[in-house]
């Protein structure tokens, strides 16, 4: 941490030696244009470096909060330009499905990928966590999404999480 | 508080994933200080979404490193505020300023971009030169390689003389030495200490013969900008001293003025 806060070339290389690749991966399963993903890399990068200094560890683990300050660098671009772009606001079942089809596609490049261990889940379990982790959303938006309970929403979030943990302890 | 109630609802879950309301986040902040079993769960849980963002990592093409490191430098640590705990955004509100921060981003971006661009060009430039200077002192390392290999195999020589030739004129160091082969009449130059001769001048080399200066050629004034060993052009068979004279452009049957001498003992 001290050598991180020095801000130091070598710190940076560092950084970005061990965190560039997750963090960019979790920008493409997000955002599917390259170019869009390599900049908001970038702008996440920069957000992270220009506040190494406000990162607490009290809170976390540094790549929770790396994770965190990419996945919302990522949502908010893929919020902004769709108000740019005025594209109508989707309804739960077309996330749903677009969700659904980004899977098919990206299983052929991606063999490993999150998409594929999370697409290893039930589908109720399966949306949750693709929304709230891919899509940002909050636990109300995806009770009222997906028109489940708000306390089903959590428990089978803890559920799918507590599968994927089992999943990497193997 | 019912503590493993608390960890079974799914809230520390939601928390990781950033996917509860600012106040709720801020809520289950204060509770994971206070509570160290949920602490502990939380570590689990972070550990858990680690593996999974790794099973998911993808590399960068590999420009994009250099890109970041060149904006990251050019920023002033701490001018750019941000939340560090994860926000959320509701979908529903769009708000005009929303449109105007993306207005705002977007000519920041284009304008970091050109200036990103036009500092290239400039590094791109100066590369050139830096590469056209490393070339030349290559160049003059090679030469001083071969002429400080050659001299030492000629002092390395049993049969080869070596005349130095010291400075005539006071207060002026300069130095040059001959190597000469005796038995074969061959003589090599080694110039250490030359300055460059003004502009319609030139140094001669001489041989004193019997007395006499014999000349043996002028040098070359380009010879002087890189250290060189050059075959002199003469073949020696006896002499009592070698000289170095500045004369003009061409040289004089006789010398005029005496730069360096060396007697050959």
């Amino acid at each position: 941490m001290l050598l991180l806060q020095q801000r130091s070339e070598a710190a940076f290389n560092y950084l970005y030696q061990n965190y560039a690749a997750v963090l960019y991966g979790i920008v493409r399963k997000t955002i599917f244009d390259e170019q869009t993903a390599q900049d908001v890399l970038q702008e996440a990068f920069v957000k992270i470096w220009n506040n190494i200094d406000k990162y607490d560890p009290q809170k976390g683990r540094i790549y929770t909060w790396m994770i965190n300050i990419t996945r919302n660098a990522a949502i908010d671009k893929l919020r902004s330009k769709g108000e740019v772009m005025k594209s109508k606001i989707r309804t739960g079942e077309e996330i749903v499905n677009n969700i659904g089809q980004s899977l098919k596609t990206e299983q052929v490049t991606d063999t490993i990928g999150l998409r594929q261990v999370v697409g290893g889940l039930e589908p109720g379990y399966k949306a949750i966590v693709e929304l709230a982790y891919f899509k940002g959303f909050t636990l109300d938006e995806i009770s009222k999404t997906l028109d489940i309970p708000l306390g089903t929403v959590k428990t089978r979030m803890r559920h799918a999480i507590k599968l994927l943990r089992e999943h990497f302890k193997q | 508080m019912n503590i493993k109630e608390y960890i079974e609802s799914g809230i520390l879950e939601a928390y990781v994933l950033g996917s509860l309301s600012q106040e709720e986040q801020e809520r289950v902040a204060a509770d994971i200080a206070r509570y160290p079993e949920l602490a502990e769960e939380i570590a689990a849980i972070e550990d858990t979404m680690w593996l999974m963002a790794q099973a998911g990592a993808e590399e960068p093409p590999a420009e994009l490193k250099g890109k970041i490191w060149a904006q990251v430098d050019n920023t002033i640590p701490g001018k750019i505020s941000m939340p560090v705990s994860p926000k959320t955004i509701p979908l529903t509100r769009q708000l005009s300023w929303q449109r105007a921060a993306v207005w705002i981003a977007l000519t920041g971006s284009v304008l970091v971009n050109f200036i990103l661009w036009s500092q290239r060009n400039n590094t791109q430039e100066a590369q050139v030169a830096v590469k056209a200077q490393l070339d030349t002192m290559q160049h003059q390392l090679a030469a001083l390689q071969t002429s400080t290999q050659k001299q030492a195999e000629m002092l390395a020589d049993s049969g080869m003389k070596t005349v130095v030739m010291q400075s005539m004129l006071p207060g002026h160091p300069m130095a040059a030495t001959v190597y000469w082969n005796k038995t074969n009449g061959d003589a090599y130059l080694a110039m250490q200490k030359l300055p460059m001769p003004d502009k319609g001048k030139q140094y001669q080399m001489w041989v004193i013969q019997d007395g006499k200066p014999v000349s043996m050629g002028v040098i070359d004034n380009h010879l002087l900008k890189t250290p060189t060993v050059s075959k002199l052009p003469m073949e020696v068979k006896n002499g009592q001293a070698f000289a170095i004279s500045l004369e003009k452009e061409g040289g004089n049957p006789t010398p005029t003025e005496v730069y360096v001498l060396g007697k050959i003992s």
